[in-house]
């Protein structure tokens, strides 16, 4: 049975005048037809702007089509006397954890809908008990919301939805703005709600690995569905997928690769597990790929000019109080000048707060840092001054922009360092070029996407022409377009202009692509800071403290427990690719 | 870590005085009040002062706290001490120089107006020390529910304090996000004049204001996906029940309140 069908859907978003009159259509939907059967764990994927969400809010009657039919559990969306038995029937999980609880206590907020509902007090309470069961977060029953991680958060966001007994829940990005930890905890609720539960679970995501545990993905671009099938075989195209914006698992892209040099693999592949057998299964000369790796040409500058330097730093928060807290631990580090670092490190393990040591926005509780050798903190230094030379760029950097015109907001920091007329207006066009915004230094920042957005803030930052650009989670939140293009953009600076970057990035995939050293945060601790093939060696340790690794790593690993070794510094599936071919 | 700040000044516990009604807390709060005001002797003020560190050490609050909260209201209670001194004027001066003259009747109103506020703070502290927001805002609600029927926005109001509670700590980080980010583009929010210093604040203040709106849009999407549609029909987990412990509060309160116009009539201390 279908849960949900919908039948030739169109949306126009419109614009009215004063009168009411409508002046602008902007159709977001076109000729949607999709039927959605009861039980079914269905992904939709497509970049940003594609229509998904304004799909998803079809579902629960947020919005009424302008034409075409959206019958969910036999009710007729547009029918307004029954809104609040779709809206009970078909939840909704956004991407924002924050901005969806309502009540200051986990277990009030959990109770919301149901209150809504009307729902004696006895029941309610039976229902806010079961549903934080569900999810796992029972004894945090009695925290506030704001005590609680993102994961946390998103899970407390599902129970509220669970405790109105929906027969489906539809995630819009749910786990966006999460770190890998709090993704792994959501992922694994939405797949028990489905499994255990029978709950129909519709997942828009810019994950692949997440759509590929669906049963279904459907994929959207211009507000049309162009693709819907199971994930192997939609994954298998992934000529079509990049077309529109999107990514393949990285286990399916190595495959697609070994193919083109005649290789014979299937193109369904996207676990790392039946990736291992398939290559395992192929006829192997070899087990043992032979490794020939070129070692890093190192400059005799660059060895020697160092930019940045802790020396026996820690911070405390809140000293002397019951809060009190260690966040970096004795830290002794040395970056030297035009080197594109990686910062990894989960949550709370003081990466965050280690960056803001490199431009005195934090000053070490104990310990020493040196730009230039220059002691920051000493007398005859300006704090300002060293904001200038080491520019950082916070996470969701999109959130910091106020000005009426993007160049007025570029021009913010080169005017606050006090430079002439012209000069100011040179720094905001090099910025702008290098961001690829010239085009819209006139537009005010508000009206542009998230991806524009946050070039526009990087571009903030480079207009002051820092020696040191620090970059916090640049691609956080960003679909798979808008993360390469960003990324891309940051590799050109840094090949252009030579200067030395530091990168924290949850996503190890993204700081391999870049990074000649990787620096590891863990418990407050410099974990290790070493270059990056040295780092991956240590895989094992990494995936011990809780870290992330690429796709590819794990089918490395998966390899060699076949007895098959392709070498223990595979990051990238380019490498990967090589060392199977020397197999062969 | 500004995560850990505490909204309001409440202490959870479990204490009888935790365990109360909140309803009848609050109403028996503003039954103190009164009280307060038809006190008319010494031996009133500091008898009903004496009650409520008996309740302190019930609710298991530590009496520095009392400390604490009078803190703020100090410059209010000197204010009266001085005006009082001064204008309250008797038969014969205790003391005087040039235009200022001290009568002992001055020094009586002033003494026993600083006990009153100091009384005062004390019993309104005690509410909110014990009592969450959310079931103080809870009680309000119920309380005035009767003003419903005049059509007065009753639920609509402890709804939008319910939500300004939440979001108090999230902004606040969000505050403190953003002027890191601006201070690392090399905004300096110290230094400078008055204007100079309001105008470093435009910067904050934007991102701030662009992002509540938008925090205000998705919340609103959010309730109306969970069904929300004001007050009408709604239930609540956390239905309010008067127990035994909260009659025996009323009932303790009215002898207060005997015994407070008794000695009205027959100051032990005048």
């Amino acid at each position: 049975m279908n849960i949900i069908e919908v039948k030739d859907l169109c949306f126009d978003y419109t614009t009215q005048d004063e009168n009411g009159d409508v002046t602008e259509r902007n159709p977001v939907l076109k000729n949607v037809s999709l039927d959605i059967p009861e039980g079914q764990f269905l992904a939709v994927l497509g970049h940003n702007g594609c229509g998904k969400s304004t799909l998803a809010k079809h579902f629960n009657a947020i919005l009424t089509p302008t034409s075409g039919k959206v019958t969910v559990c036999g009710i007729n969306t547009s029918d307004e006397d029954r809104i609040y038995d779709i809206r009970q029937s078909v939840g909704m999980v956004f991407q924002n954890p924050d901005n969806q609880l309502v009540a200051t206590i986990v277990e009030e907020d959990v109770a919301f809908a149901p209150e809504n509902l009307g729902i004696e007090p006895k029941e309610i309470r039976r229902r806010v008990d079961g549903a934080l069961k569900q999810v796992d977060m029972y004894e945090y029953r009695e925290h506030a919301p704001h005590q609680l991680s993102g994961g946390q958060k998103q899970r407390v966001a599902i129970a509220g939805i669970i405790a109105m007994q929906p027969r489906c829940i539809v995630m819009d990005e749910p786990t966006a703005m999460l770190d890998p930890k709090g993704r792994r905890e959501v992922m694994r609720t939405i797949k028990q709600l489905n499994k255990e539960q029978g709950i129909t679970v519709i997942l828009i995501t810019h994950y692949m690995d997440e759509a590929a545990q669906a049963d279904r993905v459907v994929v959207m671009d211009e507000g049309r569905v162009i693709m819907d099938d199971v994930p192997r075989k939609i994954f298998a195209q992934s000529a079509k997928l990049r077309a529109v914006g999107l990514d393949v698992p990285q286990v399916t892209e190595l495959c697609d690769m070994l193919r083109a040099k005649g290789v014979e693999i299937s193109n369904e592949i996207i676990f790392e597990d039946e990736c291992a057998e398939a290559v395992a299964a192929l006829p192997l000369k070899s087990k043992k790929a032979n490794i020939t790796r070129k070692a890093r040409v190192i400059d005799k500058d660059e060895k020697s000019e160092e930019i940045a330097k802790l020396d026996g730093v820690t911070y405390k928060y809140s000293v002397g109080t019951p809060f009190e807290k260690t966040a970096v631990d004795n830290v002794n580090l040395s970056i030297a000048k035009g080197e594109f670092v990686g910062i990894i490190g989960h949550t709370g393990s003081g990466k965050s707060t280690l960056i803001q040591h490199f431009n005195g926005l934090v000053k070490p509780t104990v310990g020493t840092v040196f730009i230039n050798s220059q002691d920051i903190w000493s007398k005859d230094a300006k704090i300002r001054d060293i904001r200038f030379k080491v520019g950082l760029v916070f996470q969701y950097s999109e959130h910091q922009l106020f000005e009426e015109t993007v160049a007025k907001d570029i021009a913010y920091g080169p005017k606050n360092m006090g430079l002439s007329e012209e000069e100011i207006e040179k720094a905001v066009k090099e910025a702008a070029e290098s961001m690829g915004i010239t085009h819209l230094l006139d537009k005010s920042p508000f009206e542009l996407s998230g991806g524009q957005q946050r070039r526009v803030a990087l571009a903030g930052v480079l207009a002051m022409d820092p020696e040191v650009l620090i970059l916090d989670e640049p691609a956080a939140g960003l679909d798979p377009k808008g993360r390469d293009k960003i990324l891309g953009l940051i590799k050109q600076y840094h090949e252009k202009s030579g200067k030395t970057i530091l990168l924290v990035s949850h996503s190890m995939e993204d700081i391999v692509k870049f990074a000649s050293r990787v620096l590891v945060m863990n418990k407050a601790k410099l974990f290790c800071y070493d270059e990056t093939d040295k780092v991956f060696e240590r895989t094992s340790e990494l995936v011990e403290i809780g870290l992330d690794v690429p796709q590819i790593t794990r089918l490395s690993h998966k390899l060699l427990e076949k007895g098959i070794d392709i070498g223990n510094d595979i990051y990238t599936t380019d490498r990967a690719a090589d060392r199977i071919l020397t197999l062969l | 870590m500004i995560k850990d700040i505490t909204i309001g000044q409440y202490f959870p516990g479990n204490s009888v005085i935790h365990r109360m009604d909140p309803r009848v807390k609050l109403l028996l709060d503003i039954l103190y009040l009164v009280i307060l005001f038809t006190s008319q002797s010494f031996t009133g003020l500091i008898v009903a002062l004496f009650f409520m560190v008996m309740c302190y050490i019930i609710a298991d609050i530590k009496l520095i706290m009392i400390l604490k909260s009078i803190k703020p209201i100090m410059p209010l209670m000197l204010f009266t001490l001085i005006l009082n001194l001064l204008f309250i004027k008797g038969d014969t001066p205790l003391w005087q120089w040039w235009i200022i003259s001290i009568y002992p009747e001055g020094i009586r109103t002033s003494l026993f107006m600083i006990i009153r506020i100091l009384a005062l703070i004390v019993g309104m502290s005690l509410l909110t020390y014990t009592t969450s927001p959310i079931m103080l805002t809870d009680a309000i609600e119920r309380l005035m529910s009767p003003l419903k029927k005049i059509h007065f926005p009753v639920h609509e109001l402890a709804m939008m304090m319910t939500i300004a509670l939440r979001f108090i700590p999230t902004l606040i980080e969000e505050t403190d996000k953003i002027m890191s980010a601006q201070k690392a583009r090399g905004a300096d929010l110290e230094s400078g004049g008055i204007i100079q210093k309001a105008k470093s604040l435009i910067p904050i203040l934007v991102p701030l204001f662009v992002s509540s709106f938008k925090r205000a849009n998705e919340l609103a999407t959010a309730m109306e996906c969970r069904c929300y549609h004001g007050g009408e029909g709604r239930t609540r987990l956390k239905t309010l029940k008067t127990a035994p412990r909260d009659y025996l509060a009323l009932a303790v309160m009215v002898l207060l309140f005997a015994g407070i116009i008794v000695m009205n009539c027959n100051p032990i201390i005048p």
